[in-house]
């Protein structure tokens, strides 16, 4: 056994086109167990393609993802949701013609078990009441915060060791935002979870995150621990390109 | 001189096609075989049918169940102009006069042939073009059990389930060739127009095509109408080689094996449909010998009737799983240079599509994010 | 019996097989966005493992002759292996295939299938007696019914709710409804595609055996041909009734059912033959305004 422990998810040098376009290039970054790191970068920047890419639902044309140890690249989705990686996907996709319950029993088909899953259901509804009041509704009546809910509950359901969160703020009120961190946050010290999550924005996520990388135009532009990092200049600079010139003189 | 000569070259690939395919009928005729011989006329009526149907598919990415019924209205057209007018009297009461009494010649037959498809397909475009693919495609199978609905019971207009008959055998391989190679020149002149090329670019890609909006329906509808007159001139020849025919001819038979002769060769050139037509015809009529039996010493090995049309479609099912851009690979011949008109228009609209398709596609993996290709680039 | 009457229940009986087969196709293009042309073909080779393979004008039965307990269950379980072999053969390696390959592909295997019938049995039609004793009337509260037709109905009306609680109640029928709805979200939970898809299939199988069974009691014919008028209008069905929408597929069925029953009793003579355009006429009007159909889900709108 080595002192320094083998990373979680290994991503090394990925490339991914769709048809003559080059949306990732040479992308590589690490995930330790247990860490929540954080992917920044504009729109457009190929944040989701790199989550779908590691999910299993974007096939790279070249480079290496390991998950545990396992190269998981041309493996499909669901082989790599049993093995332990979930996504959230930007927009929810919460099946709308099930019910909040039936989402959450799709999130234990990883086992076929009933009666674990219904212990499992019993303990994300502690985490979520606002699920449980609505179990039986259809999920396409649910509000904006608490699809997103579901949808990171669901995640949880599948007991994945690591769960890819893409942009889980998009289209929600500051306030229910900042609910959904918090709940994210406490699952990952509560049920030891790994997280990466790509944000747009990076002032909320940037506290809390251990590590965070800066993703432009396919491209890593930055990476580094949180703490020295900030909300800095460097921050800045990566992300939107181009350096401010007002911000150096001052 | 040398001007001529660089024209040649940079359309070299539509006068391969063209010399390739008279050379094929030139030997076929030539050696006397009346079996071949038919059997050439039947190829080139195909190919006119499928060059026809490719001016639609692979320009506009938009799969057609339906253009067979083209080739119906266009034979039957024909038919009305062409059949004996003792015959159509007795037969087809319901015809108006001008069609009932007379017996026109051919080329105004095929004008005719070519036309009335051309004229149904401009509304029916009209309403259908808007649609998105999957859409359209019902759409255009709804089309073709329309007309052969409508042409199997209007008896006194069609003779409805009996055959119309009584019309002149007037085509020959070398009149079928005259209307293929034509077919070609126009496919390929559609090709490498404007419109051609802008539908192109706006091929396997939905929706950038709906913010393109009215444009993309335009082109369409263009590419539609086109390939309604082409294939029903192949009707209208249909016509004039079989000498009778029913509704039924032209109906799920016709509109499989047309499709898999362009699957087969490549929905994406032009070059796909004449390849497709050729191999398919061969591998027919190869499994159609083997039907009839070879004698090796006093044994006679024979195929079950039927092997052709369970090749055929066990070979376009191997194509769509092995090798779904088809034989030619959705490539003209010839294109490894890149100054022949057709790489460049390969080119060109390949560079238009990246950035449109790559743009959306990331939008789209969202939701879709599969990523073969499939009606091929 | 009242003619009203009569064509009432011809309409339910006719629109129950309607909706059974537009079940299956509904069911296979909600979850794999696949047209199965072939569909109306598997009920042609329900039909046609009754009797004895030969090309002979008079058939003789072989598994028809059978009693029902083991007939039917053996009819389901060679049209499911059918349907399944054509999810491993043709449509596994096109999983990733776009819509418009999988249209062709299914067209392919249409087309295969009938003609692998017409090579085994024989192009003629042959005549076949299948429980004739279902073809007479039973006296119900004074009226006399079709007992053949009720019993159509019955089986439909306990097929479809076996499905329901199937697909409502197992973990795996939730997995269906949710793959049916958002595939690659599905497998992001670890939804194994691959089952789910050739539970579909085997479902289909079933059902088209099923329709096999019902409509040849019925017609009294086979040929290499039956299937196809079934699965046009079960095809018509489908698209009003919504693509991607299982109730849809259902209501559509009986909606035809009816609209057919009602169009051959009522039209004048000489329109009668035009039933078939009038369908389709209706199918390119349904998909001009409503193009997901009567019912519709999110999922049918972005897919059709």
């Amino acid at each position: 056994m080595s002192a320094i422990a083998e990373p979680f998810l290994e991503v090394n040098g990925l490339h991914v086109r769709y048809s003559e376009l080059v949306a990732l290039r040479e992308v590589s970054l690490t995930v330790a167990e247990g860490e929540v790191v954080c992917i920044i970068g504009p729109n457009g920047a190929g944040k989701s393609t790199l989550l779908a890419a590691i999910a299993g639902g974007v096939a790279p044309s070249r480079g290496m993802i390991r998950f545990r140890g396992q190269n998981i690249v041309d493996t499909s989705p669901e082989k790599i949701a049993r093995l332990g990686l979930s996504l959230v996907p930007e927009g929810r996709h919460i099946f709308g013609s099930l019910t909040v319950e039936e989402n959450l029993l799709i999130g234990a088909s990883r086992r076929g078990d009933r009666r674990e899953a219904a212990k499992d259901l019993t303990r994300v509804y502690d985490y979520f009441a606002p699920l449980r009041e609505r179990r039986a509704n259809p999920a396409s009546r649910l509000s904006g915060g608490e699809q997103q809910m579901l949808a990171i509950a669901r995640a949880l359901m599948t007991r994945a060791p690591m769960i890819l969160v893409d942009e889980p703020s998009l289209g929600l009120a500051p306030k229910i935002i900042d609910q959904i961190y918090r709940i994210l946050l406490d699952l990952r010290v509560q049920e030891k979870l790994t997280l990466l999550i790509n944000e747009q924005s990076s002032h909320r996520i940037v506290k809390q995150a251990d590590r965070i990388y800066v993703l432009r135009a396919g491209e890593i532009r930055l990476h580094g621990a949180a703490s020295e990092l900030g909300d800095g200049r460097a921050i800045k600079e990566a992300y939107f390109g181009f350096h401010d010139e007002q911000a150096a003189a001052s | 001189m040398n001007r001529a000569i660089q024209v040649l070259i940079r359309h070299r690939s539509p006068i391969i096609l063209a010399a390739c395919v008279t050379l094929l009928v030139t030997i076929g005729v030539l050696s006397g075989f009346r079996h071949l011989q038919l059997s050439l006329t039947e190829m080139l009526l195909r190919m006119t049918i499928v060059v026809g149907l490719y001016v639609f598919i692979g320009n506009s990415g938009i799969l057609s169940f339906g253009h067979i019924g083209f080739v119906c209205i266009g034979a039957y057209a024909a038919g009305w102009a062409t059949a004996d007018p003792d015959w159509k009297q007795l037969m087809l009461t319901g015809l108006p006069s001008f069609l009932q009494d007379e017996q026109y010649p051919f080329l105004a037959a095929q004008a005719g042939a070519a036309l009335l498809p051309a004229v149904v397909a401009l509304p029916l475009g009209a309403a259908i073009m808007r649609l998105r693919g999957i859409a359209a495609s019902i759409a255009t199978f709804a089309f073709l059990i329309i007309i052969q609905s409508f042409y199997s019971n209007w008896d006194s207009v069609t003779a409805g389930a009996s055959s119309l008959a009584r019309l002149p055998t007037i085509v020959d391989p070398w009149i079928g060739l005259v209307f293929a190679v034509g077919a070609i020149a126009v496919a390929y002149l559609f090709q490498i127009s404007r419109w051609g090329l802008m539908l192109r670019a706006s091929r396997d890609d939905d929706v950038a095509a709906k913010a393109s909006g009215v444009r993309t329906v335009r082109e369409r509808l263009i590419a539609f109408v086109l390939s309604a007159a082409i294939v029903g001139a192949g009707g209208g020849l249909y016509a004039e080689f079989l000498g009778s025919m029913t509704v039924d001819e032209f109906y799920l038979e016709m509109t499989f094996v047309t499709l898999a002769m362009l699957v087969v060769g490549g929905i994406g050139s032009l070059s796909g449909a004449v390849v497709g037509v050729v191999v398919v015809t061969f591998v027919v009529e190869f499994l159609r010998t083997l039907e009839h039996g070879i004698s090796v010493g006093t044994t006679t090995f024979a195929l079950p009737s039927g092997s052709q049309e369970i090749g055929l479609g066990v070979v376009m099912a191997l194509i769509l799983i092995l090798r779904p851009s088809g034989l030619t690979g959705g490539r003209e011949f010839l294109e490894w240079h890149g100054d022949s008109a057709a790489s460049q228009l390969a080119l060109a609209d390949r560079a238009v599509r990246a950035v449109e398709v790559g743009v959306t596609q990331i939008e789209q993996h969202k939701s879709e994010p599969e990523k073969d290709v499939s009606v091929p680039t | 019996m009242s003619e009203f009457l009569q064509n009432v229940i011809d309409a339910l009986s006719l629109g129950s097989i309607y909706a059974l087969v537009a079940l299956g196709i509904g069911l296979l293009f909600g979850i794999l966005r696949l047209i199965n042309f072939a569909q109306g073909d598997f009920i042609t080779i329900g039909c046609y493992a009754l009797i004895v393979p030969s090309t002979d004008v008079t058939a003789r039965m072989l598994i028809g002759a059978w009693s029902w307990p083991v007939l039917i269950p053996s009819i389901c379980l060679i049209v499911v292996v059918i349907a399944l072999l054509t999810d491993v053969l043709v449509f596994r390696p096109l999983r990733r295939a776009y819509s418009p390959t999988l249209m062709i592909a299914s067209f392919a295997v249409s087309y295969i299938i009938q003609n692998g019938v017409l090579m085994i049995y024989g192009s003629r039609p042959k005549a076949v007696n299948l429980w004739s004793e279902l073809n007479t009337q039973i006296l119900i509260g004074g009226l006399r019914l079709p007992l053949l037709q009720i019993v159509t109905i019955a089986v439909t009306l306990v097929l479809m709710s076996v499905l329901t609680l199937f697909l409502k109640r197992t973990l795996i029928g939730i997995q269906m409804r949710a793959s049916a709805e958002d595939f690659r979200m599905a497998q992001y939970l670890g939804v194994r595609g691959n089952v789910v898809i050739g539970l579909a299939f085997a479902i289909s199988g079933m059902l088209a055996a099923v329709v096999s069974l019902l409509y040849l009691t019925q017609s009294g014919s086979l040929s290499h041909v039956m299937g196809v008028p079934l699965a046009l209008y079960a095809f018509v069905a489908v698209v009003i009734g919504g693509m991607g929408s299982l109730v849809g597929s259902v209501a559509g069925g009986f909606l035809v059912g009816i609209i057919v029953t009602f169009l051959q009793a009522y039209l004048p003579p000489d329109l009668r033959g035009f039933r078939d355009a009038f369908a389709f006429a209706v199918v390119i009007l349904v998909l001009l305004l409503r193009p997901a159909g009567l019912i519709q889900t999110k999922s049918a709108i972005e897919r059709v």
